[in-house]
């Protein structure tokens, strides 16, 4: 569900690979994502650009996450999402918790600036 | 199903399976329906988000049975009915039990340095949800965020969110009014 495109050494760019993301597989995501903060222990940008659904329960599930990363000094930036799924990030205000870029590039960039 | 001239009747079987066909269904009736002359791209989102989270809501909560979605339009206003007769929301064993410092109506059922959400009651069985944006720009505390969203994202996107338990035959209507 969560393909590792690159990595570099404060980073890793991953994809997901689903287009619908809700209750049936928002657990499934959520463990991989912890997965892979405990595995490599590097920011993780992660492009959504694939998916073109999402409900509540992924957006807990992706909040979850963040709240782990965060503990562990580390960050999840989303890159690469519809501009649906942006405003419901932004109508929920999300958008002030998450570091949201349109390519991971500007990630990227973002990042190694710090 | 049942097609009227402005209002959809469509019954759903709680199955992730057949989740966003039933959101595409549901979508593509209302695109038919609201008036040229209204800011369609908003009001579809709005509908979009709306259907998903009341969708997702009946596979958690509705149990075996299916759930009942209408849809009713006129030139004012659209509106989304979603029937079940799985259990009561807790928020109605609430109503007897809220603290001393809030108004015997009304009760916030959650808050974060985001957003906070209220319940008011209309009667006995009937709350009308209302949310609010908090203050608070600039947080650092991440952990303070909530992580159920599902209540929060209708509340927002309508101008009318309300929740009725009705006794009689023990069904659960969340209602759901966008003026168009």
């Amino acid at each position: 569900m969560i393909n590792v495109i690159k990595e570099g050494p404060k980073y890793i760019v991953s994809e997901v690979s689903i287009t619908e993301a809700n209750l049936s597989n928002s657990d499934q995501f959520k463990a991989e994502l912890i997965s892979l903060l405990d595995q490599h222990h590097k920011i993780i940008i992660l492009d959504l650009q694939e998916l073109k659904y999402v409900d509540s329960a992924f957006l807990g599930a992706l909040v979850s996450s963040l709240k782990y990363a965060i503990s562990l000094q580390l960050d999840i930036v989303l890159v690469g999402l519809r501009t649906d799924i942006k405003d419901l990030i932004k109508l929920i205000r999300l958008d002030k918790v998450f570091k949201i870029y349109n390519y991971a590039d500007d990630a990227l960039f973002a990042i190694n600036k710090d | 199903m049942q097609n009227c001239a402005k209002k959809l009747e469509f019954e759903f079987d709680n199955s992730t399976n057949a989740l966003i066909a039933s959101l595409q269904h549901m979508l593509e009736y209302i695109t038919g329906i609201i008036p040229t002359d209204t800011d369609s791209e908003d009001i579809l989102f709005r509908c979009k988000v709306i259907i998903t989270e009341l969708l997702t809501n009946a596979i958690k909560h509705a149990g075996e049975n299916t759930t009942l979605f209408d849809i009713e339009a006129d030139a004012r206003r659209l509106v989304i009915r979603k029937t079940d007769h799985g259990a009561p929301l807790y928020l109605v064993d609430i109503h007897n039990h809220t603290a001393a410092d809030q108004p015997a109506n009304k009760k916030l059922i959650s808050a974060d340095p985001l957003n906070s959400l209220y319940a008011h009651w209309e009667s006995e069985n009937s709350i009308r949800f209302i949310s609010e944006e908090s203050s608070i720009d600039d947080f650092t505390s991440v952990e303070q965020v909530m992580e159920h969203f599902g209540i929060l994202i209708i509340s927002r996107s309508a101008d009318e969110f309300t929740y009725t338990y009705h006794k009689k035959d023990k069904s659960n209507v969340f209602k759901v009014r966008i003026d168009l």
